[in-house]
């Protein structure tokens, strides 16, 4: 018998989300096949790759994200650096200086930043929150309205506060809502039903499942993805099928393997070195396994990132 | 494994106000009892519009162009003993949402609906029946395997034959019960596909009763390996069952909201 191979592709698909506005802006999700599966069907917009900063500075940046950096004076000047960055496709802004366990910056503070960051660029902004859950709930709803006619993405709506923030992004001011779980498929589910019966059209939104870095319980992370993309599309399942980003750049700087100096850990090397290897394994992986975009900060992950993405799409 | 496909029943000449307004051409009370079942969670929508044997063809179109077009192109069953009028339902169909259901062939007279269905790319329930009850599991596994080969002549995917076991009424039948539930079993063992009208179980039974019945012999019949049956989907018992059933066969994914969406 003559062999017919058979396409893998799903008749489900995953949402198109786009972020930003003019000819720089991005599409992200659309496929109908598993993470790179290209020899099944095309896929038509390749994961991207955001670069983040943060309204604290490069104060505690590694050396080589600071060297990148010389010589900018502002956010804005910040922000159009990171945009530049060769492999990056948005910049996304992290408004940690409002955390009250921090800085505790007032949101008027933080809105400041933000405005000169939205002005500063014309490649898609991702508005990254605090992680306090109160606190985001006032950031977050107010960063919607400060960034409107931006189409940005608000990062994000989780259990506790998916209300205010999911109404003001998806609802008012028409940006798109980030809806973030943390490594638990179920609650990933029952936050896009949530944030759908607010109003919010599925198209609108975007899913952060939650990640950890390679080595620190990660499969887990790989397990939630997986499961997500297969009731996505092969059960399909609207609820799951809003595309997923992953902000690696936090997790993967925070291990010890990027902390530990080389004073103390001679025989692990250079310490960058390690930090840079953390974001590029936790990023390759959570793409491998159904991420749409990620977001990194240091040049040298962005740059390999890209060019394993090029090579794979 | 796909979730359990729902096909709304309640589209019959059966009921004397959709007999009257399929006659009559009155959009209204059709628009009307799709969109409660569609609101409840069905999948499909069963048409059935009877013998039609003057008007068939016309009116099958009419109603198949009306159901799309107000419900974004809902996929349908079509159901009629008219073979003109499936034919020309399905010249205007619209497979956005999923191809066309050939309601009904079976291993006898009605065989030929098979054939339909293979020649327009269609998916047909197949009655495991030839002429009358079949008296037992041989018998109706005998039709299965017919009505398999006859579509897989035809250049059909076995996907697309959803073989109906016939749902027996209990009161009269009790007997054949375990019967039937077993013929789900060995369908699926064949991973085949199955369906039928399941609440012909609780034939003749009050109507506080009936849907209790229903949702247990749903509940049975999804253990088996039933993928679909022609219910009421207004029957919110029913549902709920189905869904539930759905999450522990782990068809969906589970999310405290499951039942509401």
């Amino acid at each position: 018998m003559p062999f017919n191979g058979k396409s893998g592709k799903f008749n489900a698909s995953i949402n198109t989300v786009e972020i930003g506005c003019g000819e720089k802006a991005i599409k992200i999700g659309g496929e109908n096949v598993y993470p790179f599966y290209t020899f099944d069907a095309p896929i038509e917009n390749a994961p991207k790759i955001g670069v983040m900063i943060s309204d604290l500075g490069l104060e505690n940046e590694p050396a080589g994200v600071k060297a990148y950096y010389e010589g900018c004076s502002s956010f804005a000047e910040i922000a159009q650096k990171a945009a530049a960055m060769p492999g990056a496709d948005f910049v996304c802004l992290k408004l940690e200086g409002a955390d009250p366990n921090g800085e505790n910056k007032s949101t008027e503070e933080c809105m400041t930043v933000l405005k000169e960051v939205v002005d500063a660029i014309d490649v898609p902004l991702v508005v990254y929150g605090c992680k306090n859950v109160t606190k985001d709930a006032e950031l977050l709803t107010k960063a919607a309205e400060v960034a409107q006619g931006k189409n940005v993405l608000i990062l994000a709506a989780k259990e506790e506060n998916y209300k205010g923030i999911g109404a003001a992004a998806g609802l008012a001011y028409n940006q798109k809502v980030g809806a973030e779980s943390a490594v638990d498929i179920n609650l990933a589910k029952q936050l896009n039903v949530l944030i759908s019966q607010l109003g919010v059209a599925p198209a609108n939104v975007v899913m952060n499942v939650g990640t950890a870095a390679v080595g620190y319980g990660f499969e887990y992370v790989v397990s939630t993805m997986d499961r997500v993309k297969a009731a996505a599309l092969s059960q399909g399942d609207a609820q799951l099928q809003m595309p997923i980003i992953t902000p690696v750049a936090d997790e993967a700087w925070s291990t010890k393997e990027a902390i530990a100096s080389e004073e103390d850990m001679p025989e692990w090397g250079d310490q960058e070195a390690r930090g840079i290897g953390m974001e590029v394994s936790t990023a390759a992986s959570v793409l491998a396994s159904g991420s749409n975009a990620v977001i990194l900060k240091h040049p040298t992950s962005v740059a390999t990132i890209s060019a394993l993405i090029k090579e794979l799409v | 494994m796909a979730k359990f496909v729902v096909i709304g029943e309640r589209l019959s000449t059966t009921a004397p106000s959709v007999n009257k307004a399929f006659t009559s051409r009155d959009p209204e009370p059709i628009i009307q009892r799709a969109k409660q079942q569609l609101d409840a969670g069905a999948t499909y929508l069963d048409v059935n519009i009877g013998p039609a044997e003057n008007d068939g063809p016309d009116l099958m179109k009419w109603a198949v162009q009306l159901l799309q077009s107000e419900f974004d192109n809902v996929p349908l069953a079509l159901d009629t003993a008219n073979k003109a009028a499936i034919e020309a339902g399905i010249s205007v169909y619209n497979r956005a949402k999923g191809k066309p259901i050939v309601n009904s062939a079976d291993a006898a007279g009605r065989i030929e609906y098979i054939d339909l269905a293979a020649a327009n790319d269609a998916i047909v329930i197949a009655l495991c029946n030839g002429e009358g009850i079949a008296k037992d599991n041989d018998e109706r596994m005998m039709y299965c395997q017919t009505m398999l080969e006859r579509g897989m002549e035809h250049g059909m995917d076995p996907s697309d034959l959803w073989f109906d076991p016939l749902f027996l009424v209990i009161k009269g039948m009790q007997d054949k019960q375990m019967q039937i539930l077993e013929c789900i079993k060995m369908i699926s063992d064949m991973e085949l596909n199955s369906t039928g009208g399941l609440s012909n179980n609780s034939n003749g039974m009050p109507k506080h009763i009936r849907p209790i019945m229903d949702s247990a012999m749903v509940a049975m019949a999804m253990m088996c390996g039933l993928t679909s049956a022609i219910v009421n989907p207004n029957d919110l018992r029913l549902m709920e069952t189905i869904k539930s059933c759905d999450i522990i066969k782990n068809n969906n994914l589970y999310a405290d909201s499951y039942l509401e969406i």
